[in-house]
């Protein structure tokens, strides 16, 4: 598979996976994103950084635009307050957008493992 | 994130980890490892299974990750919940539009073209901004809390459905008939709140705390309303003092408990029904017998057990106002009404403030979540409110059981068998709990262990209260008003009336259950001859209408005087001590006399008087005993802070610490050696009530009751004690709060809180200090206090002005502007009028919903 050919069929898998995010407000959507990224591109230096990026704006784009439309700041702050942590409202940003970060990273950490033993698994099966 | 060596390695270098890595570990150790892409698989693996783990089901006190934070559907949501503007909304059921409009300060206001749309509308409104509330009150009384909270509330949950709120309310809506019109409320409200929780979860708007807590509400049902009601009444008549008395008498010894824990009060108190009254037709009440052992270790371990249920399950005492002035006493000429029903004061409120209008309802007031009628309000012509009546309506027996009888107990010279219901009662990350409930013809069975006690409750009696509040909102003159509460049973509550012709009246509506004969205030046999053999008659319950004065009162205090011919409760614990409704009864009095009038002003300064009547009475009898005695310094500056004090719990007054610690230091000089010697088991303080009226009663008239010559303390008047818990009073604050009195005001020592329903602290208010103590109309008991006001209203029909307001705010939402916009009126001692809907319509910044079918 050509290497244009790959970044056009993960591109649009991540369109799809995006798509599926809003549409059914499925929150695995980025690690299932990252995870296509991962097995399709391969490079684990490339593919990591940009599943973590995926995951840091598939969770961290509504945020903003919650932000932009609502002010956060009351929801943040409750939610703080309800983890235990006062009225610490950046506790729950960082909360969430960790939590997205890493379903993107470790989606891509595991595709590009995949990946890289793939090889090996058509070569045990083909024997 | 650190990723493993190897794969770090391979990335910085572009190798892959296998060629190398591998190779030079075996070299170095000899001996074979896993490669470096084995190892970095497995720490893929490893990861992405941990995030994943987290994320589906949480970490340690984390919930689920992934769906809690999910900024699209999770807790983030809250935001946009919290948004109120106008809408058009299409609700299921409907059968015609339906208008609501929203004041600025969120209080709601219902028109509809049909009752059945308008209680639907309600239901939905209710579920739009307490839905969450609404579903832990029915998950508390249908003991289903443990199924979102776990093992943590399995006691609550068994407790509940050993109780029988869930019986009794499924028996409730079994006795509805098709033609009822609370039967068609219950229906309608449902289908409204189910409205609501369609769309939340179609919109992913529930609570956040439904997100937090991984789970979505069932549909609501007619029970779940019956239930919540059904919560209430437990939490104002469900009482465990037969149990506290029954080891009182045990263990402080009968004579002393007669004597201290009273049938009739020993004080004098302002009991708003002097009679006269009809003859009794049951037998009198016998003094206080010796409890056996075996009696007195099962209360104890009752007791025990209900001690440790979760606070708001047993009434502790009530604390309430409501009063009103005739028409003639009124400075407008028309009645006045004033009412503040005081109760756990809670984030969100346990009110709702709407006005409700379609051809057959019109009120206008507070609503409790999950029940579809405006409890305390007026409508067009009449106004009321209420006060818990604190009569007896818990009553225990001890089943008399035999080995040779085995699941049976002896009734009427017969045995019986126990009757059983069994529950499964689901349990969040642990096993179902399979519970049978044993019920005897008194009730259901309580105990765990010890003798079998079962519990005669009158909120266990099937009450269509609904129905009695559907016609309450519909009368239209005392009469029918008097008529709709014939149906009221339980909890037992005194109804303050005042209409628009000038007419006040108040009448305690309820069960007054009578027992054929025995010691209600104790366990009693279960044999038969103790049972509950009826209530009194409608007609004999104590209520007066249009009194010559001018005015009525109550405050949780005895309604009847000692001429009442039935037993009623005794004054430990079941009635208020009456400072309370001694202040009322003293302004309103002195208002009224020699011809004043008052007026809405005076009604509201009354509901945040803070004048303690007690301290009026004692603390001139203090500052006399403390005259030609050797006082320090700070105790002579303390002593002419009382002397010149007019008797205010303000924050600023530094009097009211000294008081205040007084008082308690007081009883505690005089009865804590009695504990002490004779090893009582009850904590103290939790009977403090009946012993202050006592300690009331001999520093006022008895100055030399054998109480004061406690053990180890040798002869001594009600002035030596006072002596010395001044001494300890001055010395306990001085290490405190420093020497000098003056800097010692209510405010530094005194606070109140309004707690989370949820229990989370960060989104309750305060601790914030705050004036008034247990016994000013204003109530403010315990320390940070938690239960006060929980809705002043003042209606001046002369005027045609209604005026009301609640600590808290419309929405649960903790992310809404209404969460605690009112709180600061509140506190304050302000109101907001209680607009119509038209007014309401008219008025700038109104939001309004158009509600489709």
């Amino acid at each position: 598979m050509s290497r244009r050919l790959s970044l056009g069929i993960t591109l649009i898998i991540v369109v799809a996976l995006g798509a599926v995010d809003l549409v059914l407000f499925a929150w695995w959507a980025p690690f299932l994103a990252g995870l296509a990224i991962g097995v399709l591109a391969g490079r684990a230096r490339v593919t990591i950084p940009v599943g973590a990026l995926l995951g840091l704006l598939a969770w961290g784009a509504p945020l903003l635009y919650d932000q932009e439309r609502y002010g956060l700041g009351p929801a943040a702050s409750s939610l703080a307050a309800i983890m235990g942590f006062g009225h610490q409202g950046a506790i729950p940003v960082v909360l969430t957008l960790l939590v997205g970060t890493l379903l993107g990273l470790t989606g891509a950490w595991l595709g590009s493992v995949a990946k890289s033993w793939l090889p090996a698994l058509q070569r045990a099966t083909s024997r | 994130m650190t990723l493993d060596p190897a794969v770090e390695a391979s990335i910085h270098k572009g190798k892959s980890p296998s060629s190398q890595g591998a190779v030079v570990t075996r070299r170095r150790i000899g001996r074979p490892r896993p490669s470096g892409r084995t190892v970095n698989a497995v720490a893929a693996l490893v990861a992405a299974a941990a995030v994943l783990y987290a994320a589906f089901f949480g970490a340690g006190p984390l919930p689920a990750l992934g769906p809690a934070f999910n900024p699209l559907t999770g807790a983030w949501t809250m935001a946009a919940a919290a948004q109120v503007g106008n809408q058009t909304l299409h609700l299921a059921g409907l059968q015609q539009p339906v208008n609501v409009s929203f004041e600025t300060d969120g209080t709601a206001h219902i028109v509809a073209q049909t009752d059945h749309d308008l209680f639907l509308a309600t239901g939905y409104v209710h579920a739009r901004f307490r839905l969450f509330q609404m579903d832990l009150m029915r998950r508390q009384g249908e003991g289903r809390l443990s199924q979102v909270i776990g093992k943590a509330a399995l006691d609550s949950d068994r407790f509940e459905l050993q109780l029988g709120l869930l019986r009794t309310a499924k028996l409730e809506w079994s006795q509805l008939t098709s033609s009822d019109p609370s039967r068609d409320a219950l229906i309608a409200y449902a289908e409204g709140v189910n409205d609501r929780i369609s769309e939340a979860e179609s919109t992913h708007q529930l609570d956040a705390m439904f997100t937090l807590l991984g789970y979505q509400p069932a549909p609501w049902t007619p029970i779940d309303t019956l239930i919540v009601k059904g919560d209430m009444t437990q939490t104002l008549n469900f009482t465990d003092t037969p149990l506290v008395i029954a080891q009182l008498d045990k263990s402080l010894g009968a004579d002393l408990t007669s004597e201290w824990f009273p049938v009739l009060p020993p004080n004098a108190q302002s009991p708003y029904d002097p009679g006269p009254y009809g003859a009794a037709t049951t037998a009198p009440i016998e003094s206080m017998s010796q409890v056996s052992d075996s009696v007195a270790a099962t209360a104890a371990a009752l007791y025990q057990r209900l001690a440790a249920l979760p606070p708001g399950l047993i009434a502790t005492g009530g604390a309430s106002n409501n009063w009103a002035v005739a028409g003639s006493k009124s400075a407008s000429g028309g009645a006045l009404l004033a009412g503040d029903p005081h109760l756990h004061l809670t984030l969100p409120s346990i009110w709702f403030q709407l006005s409700m209008d379609s051809p057959g309802y019109h009120a206008s007031g507070v609503s409790i979540p999950g029940t579809p009628i405006v409890l305390i309000g007026h409508n067009q012509h009449i106004a009321w409110s209420l006060t818990d009546a604190q009569d007896q309506q818990t009553f225990y027996y001890l089943e008399h059981e035999d080995a040779a009888h085995p699941n049976q107990y002896l009734w009427k010279g017969s045995w019986q068998p126990y009757k059983t219901v069994a529950y499964d009662i689901p349990v969040l990350g642990g096993a179902t709990e399979h519970l049978t409930v044993k019920l005897s013809v008194h009730g259901p069975v309580i105990t765990q262990r010890g003798q079998t006690t079962s519990v005669w409750w009158a909120g266990n009696l099937p009450s269509q209260d609904l129905d009695a509040l559907l016609r309450v909102g519909q009368a239209s003159n005392w009469q029918q008003f008097r008529d709709a509460l014939r149906d009221w049973h339980s909890p037992t509550h005194n109804f303050v009336y005042a209409d628009d012709l000038g007419n006040i009246g108040l009448i305690s509506a309820g069960y007054f259950p009578l027992v054929a004969a025995g010691q209600p205030w104790l366990p009693m046999p279960g044999t038969g001859e103790d049972d509950v053999t009826g209530t009194v008659p409608y007609d004999a319950i104590p209520q007066v209408y249009d009194p010559p004065a001018g005015i009525i009162w109550s405050a949780n205090q005895r309604q009847v005087t000692s001429d009442y011919p039935y037993y009623i409760g005794t004054a430990s614990n079941f009635f208020d001590p009456g400072y309370r409704a001694n202040e009322i009864h003293r302004v309103l009095s002195l208002g009224t006399a020699n011809g004043g009038k008052m007026s809405a002003a005076d009604m509201m300064g009354l509901q945040t008087d803070t004048r303690d009547f007690l301290a009026s009475e004692i603390v001139p009898v203090l500052v006399q005993a403390l005259a030609g005695e050797q006082l320090s310094p700070s105790e002579s500056a303390a002593r002419d802070l009382l002397a010149k004090w007019d008797y205010r719990m303000d924050t600023s007054s530094a009097a009211a610490t000294i008081w205040s610690t007084f008082w308690q230091s007081y009883l505690s000089e005089t009865f804590d050696p009695w504990w002490k010697s004779r090893a009582v088991s009850i904590d103290r303080t939790e009977v403090d009530d009946a012993l202050g009226q006592d300690l009331e009663a001999w520093t006022l008239g008895d100055t030399a009751n054998r109480a004061f010559s406690s053990p180890g303390n040798g002869v001594r008047t009600a002035a030596d004690v006072m002596l010395k818990a001044f001494h300890a009073t001055v010395g306990t604050l001085t290490k405190s709060l420093g020497s000098t009195p003056s800097s010692w005001p209510w405010g530094r020592v005194h606070t109140r809180e309004l707690e989370n329903l949820a229990q989370v602290s960060g989104l309750s208010y305060g601790p914030r200090a705050d004036r008034g103590d247990a016994n000013t109309p204003l109530a403010s008991g315990g320390n940070p206090s938690t239960h006060g006001p929980s809705w002043r209203m003042v209606v001046d029909w002369g005027t045609g002005t209604f005026s009301g307001i609640y600590p808290g705010g419309q929405s649960e939402n903790p992310a809404s502007a209404w969460y605690t916009n009112r709180v600061d009126t509140w506190w304050s001692g302000l109101y907001a009028p209680m607009l119509t809907a038209d007014q309401a319509s008219a008025a700038k910044g109104t939001f309004k919903w158009s509600l489709q079918p």
